[in-house]
């Protein structure tokens, strides 16, 4: 049975403009492009699997070829569920543990500082580069000590005293690598008189359905999709986010690739920038002292992809004393677990290498990102820490209750 | 959200409106939904090319402002001469910012050549088409050499040499065709059918091998004066590659656009986009608009695909979304709409008289004049028949002009793009 959900390749006018703005195409040939990974092949692909060509192994899903085609062809979901259904999983131990975000993250704050000290030893490097094919040049994030949800459940400030709330989806990253960007999401939106709700989450997914794990991938959506419908409660609720990725995820992907209902939070979730912006609206903005930062901003390919990259400017933009450098938008080359992988490590590095000489060009202290692992990519290939937008804001905030 | 202006339709149109709205300080937002039809044009930009018996139109300000004008009915006619002039200028101004510098015949057309060899009238052109010394060699009528990279599929150099032999204005020249290698084109081995002229810019952009390509240039041209290449020398860095190239190479050298994606056109685009973010525009990119509500012939906010029910609010907005091939305008089987407000169309009911017998009838097709009705100040009609005072269109979406017949689509593009923007700004200061 030939599966009609996505007949969006028959639009396709074959112009080649999304190989033209496709990072990968850019940096290689093995990559034929989306425009032939894509809606070419597919309408061969839907007849015989056969037909598959697995050079669309290439493809990063970093959504480009998207924003780019005049005719609303959905290229790189095409290319990632023909990923998932006809390339034959290799199962690999590399791509098992990089994809159980949860059960590595669990296990690795359990002993972080044993954790993050191994991980760089010389000798355990050349085994994973060797072994794992995790490329002995990447760097990794380091891993926290306990959950941020263990701290949310434990020594969160009270909450209750906050009539608006908002639930947040903290996501992997803030939940084992990076407390303190939770933290300040709370400080900030207690700030603005908002309480914060966290629930029991899983993984949004991503990284799953980027190692072809569809159906841990959907299990963790359905549980998602639940949890948060039910924790959404009172009317006006919405749900934040401040991994870019993690909101893509629940917007669209879990609909659009996992085919799974998720019309109960669609139109809730927020990247965590829109819903500050619709609270700056309405004037609800938090008091602030100047950061007196100098700082360029680099915008994610999924936010660019969902239109969420004006808000995060705007709400940067209200910041006092914060010089802003808006970087030409580009793909950094990272696009998840992607640069974590050997043989797409050289391409991952090519693509970012033009973003990199910008930042370095722009004369600033610090980058502002909203994505976790574009954070990844930029502190290991440039001298400058990287900063989400949330925690700028927190400085702000925390410089006025000095 | 809260705009001066915000336009829907990233293509020329809505980026000369949305630059000039901001370098006059408005907070002004582009909404795009894909790649505007930049991506496929010549990036030359047509004033007026034809009389209405296909003779040429040598000197089109004039010629508008005598013949077009007074019709009434053509957007020219509703900017007046003088919005056309400084519209233009405008333009070439922006353009030369961002260091890509079009050149004009002293307000006289010059001639571009096609991808398939044929020849037609122009008004602006890049470095690569149109200046002086392109000019001068013109008129020495010697030889001229086509060149190709072998393996490049998207151009014919002896498709085109031969046409223009048959072209009188060519008559006297010697015209040659040949092939040259690319260093770099062994790295395409795995996937050749995707090697476009975007690879071959990038190669040129980075310099590295630009003695080589200019050797086997020179070799290959048999002492030609031009040397007609198809259009991809660099992208952005094409001013100085076009000059180390020329110096090189001490020949004319003359760019003809490809099939598309064109880098003649992206470079347009390029410089727009870059011109307009350098002023604090917010350019929403890979979003379409779905609708928005009028109350009262005032358009209150507009919705969109990514924002949900987050509605985008804006004093003024500019419906730049393009003809057919953009989805400005779309045909069902039996009428033609303007799909984001179903504004009031003009269009023939008769299916049978939208387009001519032949697909490339030298009239062209009735289809490219149907578009959206509006009064002289670009403001269209809803529904119920109200003038929606807050809204402009500009552009490929207007009616009662064709822009391949008339050869003017990019004048048409940029002064309607301009005429909008300055009334959005006076309404602004009022």
């Amino acid at each position: 049975m030939i599966n009609l959900e996505n007949i969006s390749f028959d639009h396709c006018i074959k112009c080649t403009v999304c190989t033209i703005y496709c990072p990968v195409a850019r940096e290689t040939h093995l990559f034929p492009g989306p425009k032939q990974s894509g809606p070419d092949t597919e309408r061969l692909r839907i007849k015989d699997p056969y037909l598959v060509d697995d050079s669309l192994k290439y493809c990063s899903n970093c959504k480009r070829c998207e924003i780019a085609c005049p005719s609303g062809v959905k290229i790189a979901d095409l290319i990632q569920v023909a990923k998932f259904q006809h390339l034959k999983k290799k199962i690999r131990v590399r791509d098992f543990f990089m994809s159980r975000t949860d059960l590595v993250g669990r296990l690795a704050t359990f002993m972080s500082f044993l954790t993050n000290f191994v991980i760089n030893l010389l000798p355990v490097k050349f085994f994973m580069d060797v072994i794992l094919k995790i490329p002995f040049g990447r760097s990794f994030p380091k891993y926290a000590s306990g959950t941020f949800h263990g701290w949310a459940k434990k020594k969160m400030p009270d909450q209750s005293k906050f009539r608006t709330k908002a639930v947040y989806f903290h996501g992997c990253y803030v939940n084992y690598n990076n407390h303190q960007l939770g933290k300040d999401l709370v400080d900030v939106l207690n700030a603005m008189n908002i309480g914060v709700i966290t629930e029991n989450e899983k993984c949004c997914g991503v990284p799953l359905i980027a190692n072809g794990y569809i159906d841990k991938a959907k299990k963790n959506a359905a549980h998602n999709i639940q949890a948060l419908s039910r924790a959404l409660g009172e009317e006006g609720t919405r749900i934040v986010s401040t991994s870019s990725s993690c909101s893509y995820a629940l917007k669209y992907e879990y609909a659009n690739l996992l085919e799974l209902n998720n019309a109960t939070i669609y139109d809730k979730v927020d990247y965590i920038t829109k819903y500050l912006y619709s609270q700056f609206e309405t004037g609800n903005i938090p008091p602030m002292k100047p950061v007196n930062l100098r700082a360029a901003y680099h915008s994610p390919c999924h936010l660019e992809r969902m239109g969420g990259v004006i808000y995060t400017i705007n709400v940067l933009k209200e910041i006092p004393g914060l010089d802003l450098v808006i970087l030409h938008s580009e793909c950094c080359g990272i696009a998840g677990t992607y640069g974590f992988k050997k043989e797409y490590y050289e391409i991952s590095q090519s693509i970012g290498a033009n973003l990199f000489r910008n930042i370095e060009k722009a004369d600033v202290e610090v980058v502002i990102t909203d994505c976790e692992t574009c954070k990844m990519q930029i502190e290991m290939n440039t001298p400058y820490e990287v900063l989400h937008p949330v925690q700028v804001l927190a400085r702000a905030i925390k410089n006025n209750t000095r | 959200m809260n705009y001066d202006c915000l336009i829907i339709g990233g293509g020329i149109s809505g980026l000369t409106c949305g630059i000039k709205c901001v370098s006059e300080g408005l907070r002004c937002g582009i909404l795009s939904s894909g790649m505007s039809a930049l991506h496929f044009s010549s990036g030359s930009i047509d004033l007026y090319g034809y009389h209405t018996n296909r003779k040429i139109v040598y000197q089109p300000l004039d010629y508008i402002e005598r013949l077009i004008i007074p019709e009434g009915r053509h957007p020219y006619s509703k900017c007046g001469i003088d919005m056309i002039r400084e519209g233009i200028s405008f333009f070439s101004e922006t353009l030369e910012k961002e260091g890509l510098v079009l050149y004009h015949n002293n307000d006289y057309n010059h001639f571009h050549v096609s991808t398939m060899g044929t020849v037609k009238p122009t008004y602006l052109s890049q470095r690569s088409v149109f200046n002086d010394s392109i000019k001068e060699g013109f008129k020495k009528r010697s030889k001229i050499a086509i060149l190709n990279f072998s393996g490049f599929r998207d151009f014919y150099p002896e498709l085109a040499a031969e046409n223009l032999r048959k072209n009188s204005l060519f008559s006297l020249f010697d015209i040659i065709t040949g092939e040259i290698e690319l260093p770099l084109f062994r790295r395409t081995e795995k996937n050749p059918h995707e090697f476009r002229s975007m690879d071959i810019a990038r190669i040129f952009d980075s310099e590295k091998y630009l003695p080589g390509i200019a050797n086997q240039i020179v070799n290959a041209s048999g002492g030609a004066l031009f040397v007609g290449l198809p259009a991809f020398i660099g992208i952005n860095n094409f001013t100085r590659i076009y000059q180390r190239l020329s110096e090189l190479t001490g020949m004319l050298i003359y760019e003809i656009p490809t099939l598309p994606p064109s880098i003649l056109g992206m470079r347009i685009d390029d410089a727009l986009k870059s011109r307009f973010a350098a002023l604090g525009g917010e350019f929403i990119a890979g979003d379409t608009v779905n609708g928005g509500e009028i109350v009262n012939g005032v358009l209150d906010h507009i919705h969109t695909e990514n924002h949900g029910s987050t509605r985008l609010r804006s004093k003024f907005f500019v419906l730049s979304s393009g003809s057919f091939f953009s989805r400005g305008l779309v045909s069902e089987f039996n009428m033609i709409r303007e799909p984001v407000f179903n504004l009031k169309v003009a269009a023939s009911e008769d299916r049978r008289e939208w387009y001519s017998p032949s697909f490339f009838q030298k009239e062209s097709h009735p289809f490219l004049e149907y578009g959206v009705v509006t009064n002289n100040t670009l403001n269209p009609e809803d529904t119920q028949g109200a003038t929606v005072e807050n809204l402009f269109c500009t552009g490929a979406i207007l009616p009662h002009y064709n822009p391949i017949r008339e050869g003017c689509g990019g004048g048409v593009a940029i002064s309607t793009g301009y005429f909008a923007a300055k009334k959005i700004i006076e309404g602004c200061r009022s």
